[in-house]
């Protein structure tokens, strides 16, 4: 029952590419190819098993192949369901009457890009994954500088398509190595070949880059930043999910070179800490959720690294509970974050800004988008009853049974799950802020215009995603099923029931929730007996407060940014208060994208120098360039001789 | 007896983070002090029983040496040049805690891998004498006042001693005299030094001493 | 039987919670030589405030109203969770002693947000440091769990607490005291008693609540303090292997013990200076790291 839905699914995307100047048309045909692939997911993650389909023709003196396994298939569940929803917020969020030039060329091209992600996680050919790859490359390209009047925006879309075009190089030189040494494109289980191995730091390198691993993430927060927040929510929760795709994927088909688990666990652990040490001291909402996805991504490698030393070692009880952990934290993160971003499109739509500094106060006028966004932050800080502690506390459980099981390498996995308590209680000090800061107290700055909260149109994706949260929270049982199907694609042995208590997890869940919902209901209600009186924030008696005093977003983070302030590199411009009439005081911090501007930029001042010196070789005399010729064929042919004896 | 002996080792290197951790140099020199008076009775505990006159000497030489002499002269110079805390060290106080941390963690797994006779093997003598050593020189590189780094130097010698004290039987006791007496007029000589030193630069900061003068 | 078990528990744990800052302040006013308020006090203040109207700021939402009893569910849920010596846990399975930390991330999430809400300058920075220092406080916890998992082979909390008797007990014991007095906001790391320092951390985050829902603030720092005493005390001594009776008893004796060195640690000693807070901090850690790197050298010995 698969290839009907499968096709019909590429086939209404393709129509919805075409279709982006007729918004209601493009709209049921994205709607009905996302849930068409989500059928097809589910039926393989259902029972019907792996579906595998060869063309009768050939494309590119290739012929076409798709597989459908447990893998493919749970991450098509993220990008169907977050690209359906994402289309349906877009209409309103990014609507032709206000964006007459970009809103349809943004609807073909978010089309384009669904596309191109189902495609890659259903190809199983090479060079049709690296076209399909492209397709998704370019489309995120075109989606990221859909407002290209702000030069911000398109600074940032060079980053990006110079970002994912250096992964894109890695991965040519990839797939033609793998093409080489097996003969053929198709690609598939390659275990037993083992001069495959080293491969797989190539793979890595490639696939690291487009998922945003720590230091290969120099693209991202820029990118998600500027991007339009539809598609920062469709970038940040699916997309960079194709790297972490390809990660799985490939330590699942090639043989795993001695060293590969702890590579990976170790810039796992790395990529969660410092990702949330750098979101934590962001003043920009968008940015700080970028980065946060940073962090997920680490958490997400840090379980699958783990997996990768079960496997190597022989110890199921602790690699596929990690396993499993790590493919539902794929899940969760997408459903989190994507509402995280919908939320901050919405405060952004009714406020223009994206500095938390300016903002406060604002769950008066934006009640809806308030509590939403509360939920999101508290679910991506791990907090039960929610999803993100569900898939949070199996990667703890298979790390910690790793440590108490005594093994060769138990004593070696103790520092990543310190840093990952870490990492988990910084996430919850950035998501405490960002939702303090731009929700609660009272505003910033005085607003000229009035503040409103969005539409049903924009609501309804992010009360959609809200209620699927709450279902993996409370019944883990039920999302821990397709999981540990993929977990079985991922490692064939490790198969039968799973030995995780998320059931008693999932029933504590649901007392829980109902236990926090009466307390509530007790306190308001006793209190409403008792009698309520507003006054003015009591603060110890300050008689006249002003908004000013609030803590900010950066000083709030003040003690976390100082202590990473040996990475975070902080720029302050600060002017004290000086003399008997001072000047007016400022204390301004800017944190900088430290990779980038302390590696990447200097190293392309290098190269651009280098390509200064070249330059000079280029003088427009005729003769010269002759004798560049004549040395080249001389070169050359000196090394086909000495090269030949 | 070896529990004895590893309980001492264990506070030993307790004391390390102590001395890593305070920014007191009153406390740091204590901390010295007491280490060296716990790594002094170790040899009374190593030779089981056979109690000769060698021994019991050395052993209160060591303690009087590391416990008493030295600590004294210490304060003393701390007292001539009138500093009691490290204010600006290169290394914080919490970063040279958890590199000691690090550090001892590190002697322990480096222990585990040397090839060690097989009455070593389960005691903490190795390992605590790995996890001195660098933690004398987190000391030395990370702290800038002259006293401190002195405090550093002590314990990289303590640690040195814990390792002699594995060869025991080997060494004579004249060697260990020659330590112990080098560092005591060590320690003396560089008192009077930072007495000059404080008088001629108004300041103990070794990181002002990079130009020379005349 | 299990429902008459469960509310057993939770009668145990809501009622005698309040008796420890009763006894704290008893310690405190002994050593001061004053009489102090009656160890019943804090039963007093709860029905007195549980029967009060409330004051709300203008600025803060409903939200400022439920966040206390989050935090109270929270903290209650993670109490429930605890095994009480010999008795065991009612519920218990793999891992759920990470449930209990994040309960109570869950419980410093929604005090911090009953904090913003007001706008205050104060209770900005309370929230702040709380939420900051929390991160060294966790990851001392999770180190002392490692500690116990690594001891004992088990990551349930119904049969992870079965310590060794050594120095590595000693270690941990004093590592999660420190970690007691700065979770709980005692001395040294935050004075109880004063609201109007700019070195406090928790006190000042609820400065602005009052009535009903300050009831239950207080009583859930109550509860808390008797969570980690009994955390403390079980990782401490070998509970489990004794019989009902005695190690019931040897657990009360215990809890009051540790209550009672909270006590004599705040009437002997003065507030740290906020700067050298991570500093204490990172020697609690230390002091939780050292008895698992002791476990683990006997492991592989």
């Amino acid at each position: 029952m698969i290839p009907p839905f499968f096709f019909g699914s590429l086939a209404c995307l393709c129509l919805a590419i075409l279709s982006g100047r007729f918004p209601r048309l493009w709209l049921a045909l994205v709607l009905s190819g996302a849930g068409c692939a989500l059928i097809s997911a589910a039926q393989v993650l259902g029972d019907a098993g792996n579906w595998a389909w060869e063309a009768s023709f050939t494309l590119g003196c290739q012929t076409p192949q798709f597989l459908v396994d447990g893998i493919s298939a749970l991450f098509l569940v993220p990008v169907s369901v977050i690209g359906g929803l994402s289309a349906v917020y877009s209409r309103e969020y990014w609507s032709d009457h206000h964006h007459p030039d970009s809103a349809p060329r943004g609807r073909s091209w978010s089309a384009a890009l669904i596309l191109g992600m189902i495609l890659v996680l259903s190809l199983a050919n090479g060079l049709h994954f690296l076209l399909a790859w492209e397709i998704f490359a370019i489309s995120a390209y075109f989606l990221i500088t859909l407002d290209n009047t702000a030069p911000e925006t398109r600074k940032a879309g060079w980053l990006y398509l110079a970002a994912s075009h250096a992964g894109t190089m890695i991965l040519f030189a990839f797939f033609s190595a793998v093409a080489a040494r097996t003969g053929s494109w198709a690609l598939g289980p390659m275990r037993d070949q083992a001069a495959l191995a080293p491969l797989f730091w190539l793979a890595l390198c490639g696939f690291g880059v487009k998922a945003g691993l720590f230091p290969l993430h120099v693209w991202l927060p820029s990118a998600h930043a500027n991007a339009p927040s539809h598609v920062s929510a469709l970038m940040s929760a699916v997309a960079i999910k194709m790297g972490v795709y390809g990660i799985v994927r490939f330590s699942a088909w090639l043989p795993l070179p001695p060293g590969a688990g702890w590579v990976v666990l170790g810039l796992g652990a790395m990529s969660a800490l410092l990702g949330i040490a750098f979101a934590m001291a962001q003043n920009d909402f968008k940015r700080l959720l970028a980065y946060c996805s940073v962090e997920n991504i680490g958490i997400i490698l840090t379980g699958l690294g783990l997996a990768i030393l079960a496997m190597a070692n022989g110890q199921a009880a602790w690699g596929r509970v990690a396993l499993c952990g790590t493919l539902l934290h794929v899940w969760n993160h997408s459903l989190f974050k994507s509402l995280l971003f919908l939320g901050a499109g919405s405060v952004l739509h009714a406020t223009g800004t994206r500095d938390m500094s300016r903002l406060g106060g604002l769950w008066r006028f934006l009640p809806w988008t308030a509590s939403l966004f509360a939920l999101g932050s508290a679910a991506v800080s791990g907090l039960p009853p929610l999803n993100g502690f569900v898939s949070e506390w199996m990667i703890y459980l298979g790390l910690i049974r790793a440590v108490a099981a005594k093994g060769p390498v138990s004593g070696a996995i103790v520092p990543s799950v310190i840093v990952l308590a870490a990492a988990g209680a910084l996430a919850l000090a950035a998501f405490a802020k960002a939702v303090a800061i731009i929700f609660l107290g009272a505003p910033r700055t005085r607003r000229t215009a009035p503040v409103q909260e969005c539409g049903w149109g924009m609501r309804a994706p992010m009360l959609v995603l809200a209620g699927l949260m709450l279902w993996v929270g409370l019944f883990p049982a039920m999302a821990l099923g397709p999981a540990a199907i993929a977990a079985t694609a991922w490692n064939p042995g490790w198969s039968g029931n799973v030995d995780i208590p998320v059931f008693h997890l999932g029933s504590l869940h649901l007392l829980l929730a109902c236990g926090l919902l009466a307390a509530a209901y007790v306190v308001l209600r006793k209190v409403s007996r008792n009698g309520l009186r507003d006054s003015l924030t009591w603060d110890c008696g300050y008689a006249a407060p002003t908004t000013h005093m609030q803590y900010t977003s950066g000083s709030f983070a003040g003690i976390v940014t100082r202590w990473f302030a040996w990475i975070l590199r902080p720029a302050r411009l600060v002017r004290k208060v000086r003399g008997q009439f001072p000047e007016k005081a400022l204390y301004l911090e800017r944190t900088p994208e430290t990779v980038l501007e302390y590696c990447i930029h200097p190293l392309g001042r290098g190269v651009g120098l280098l390509a200064e010196g070249a330059k000079k070789m280029q003088h427009g005399r005729l003769h010269l360039y002759i004798l560049y010729v004549f040395a080249g064929v001389v070169a050359l042919g000196g090394m086909a001789f000495w090269g030949g004896m | 007896m070896n529990e004895i002996l590893n309980l001492l080792t264990g506070l030993a290197v307790g004391l390390n983070l102590l001395a890593l951790g305070t920014s007191r140099l009153r406390l740091l020199i204590r901390a010295v002090a007491a280490q060296g008076v716990l790594l002094g009775l170790l040899p009374l505990l190593l030779e089981h029983g056979a109690m000769d006159w060698q021994l019991v000497f050395i052993t209160i030489a060591t303690v009087a040496g590391k416990g008493f002499i030295i600590p004294t002269l210490l304060h003393r110079a701390m007292r001539t040049a009138n500093i009691a805390r490290e204010l600006e060290p290169f290394i914080g106080y919490i970063s040279s805690l958890l590199l000691g941390a690090a550090a001892t963690i590190a002697a322990v797994v480096i222990a585990q891998h040397l090839p060690l006779f097989p009455e070593h093997v389960g005691s903490l003598l190795v390992p605590g004498a790995i996890a001195l050593i660098l933690t004398g020189f987190i000391l030395l590189i990370g702290r800038t006042k002259a006293i401190s780094q002195v405090c550093g130097y002590l314990i990289l010698e303590n640690g040195i001693y814990l390792f002699g004290l594995l060869l025991i039987h080997a060494t004579p006791m004249l060697v260990e005299f020659g330590i112990l007496l080098d560092v005591t007029v060590g320690i003396f000589i560089i008192g009077i030094i930072v007495d000059r030193i404080q008088r001629a630069f108004d300041s103990l900061d070794t990181r002002k001493l990079t130009a020379l003068h005349e | 039987m299990e429902v008459l078990d469960i509310l057993a528990r939770l009668l145990v744990w809501l009622v005698l919670a309040p008796l420890l800052p009763g006894i704290i302040n008893k310690v405190k006013a002994w050593v001061a030589c004053r009489q102090g308020p009656p160890v019943l006090q804090l039963y007093f203040d709860l029905a007195r405030l549980w029967s009060k109207g409330v004051v709300m700021s203008t600025m803060a939402s409903p939200g400022f109203l439920i966040a206390p009893a989050v935090a109270w569910v929270a903290v209650v849920a993670a109490a429930m969770l605890m095994p009480l010596g010999r008795a065991g846990c009612i519920f218990s399975f793999d891992g759920d002693v990470l449930l209990l930390v994040y309960l109570l991330a869950l419980a410093r999430f929604s005090t911090a947000w009953g904090a913003m809400e007001t706008g205050s300058a104060f209770e900005g920075m309370g929230a702040a440091r709380e939420v900051s220092f929390a991160v060294l406080a966790e990851i001392g916890i999770i180190t002392a769990i490692l500690t116990l998992a690594l001891e004992s082979g088990s990551i349930s909390l119904a049969s992870m607490f079965t310590p060794p008797p050594g120095p590595g007990a000693a270690l941990l014991a004093v590592g999660l005291f420190i970690i007691l007095l700065a979770e709980n906001c005692r001395v040294p790391f935050d004075d109880p008693n004063t609201h109007l320092e700019l070195t406090m951390i928790h006190e000042v985050m609820v400065l602005d609540h009052s009535g009903p829902p300050f009831a239950l603030i207080l009583h859930g720092a109550a509860v808390k303090m008797m969570l980690f005493s009994a955390l403390l005390v079980q990782a401490v001594l070998p509970l489990a292997h004794m019989p009902l009776g005695l190690s019931l008893a040897a657990m009360a004796g215990g809890i009051v013990l540790v209550v009672v060195a909270v006590g004599l640690v705040e009437s002997l000693t003065a507030r740290l200076a906020f700067r050298r807070v991570p500093l204490l901090l990172t020697i609690g850690f230390l002091f939780c790291l050292f008895p698992l790197l002791l476990t683990w050298m006997e492991g592989v010995l």
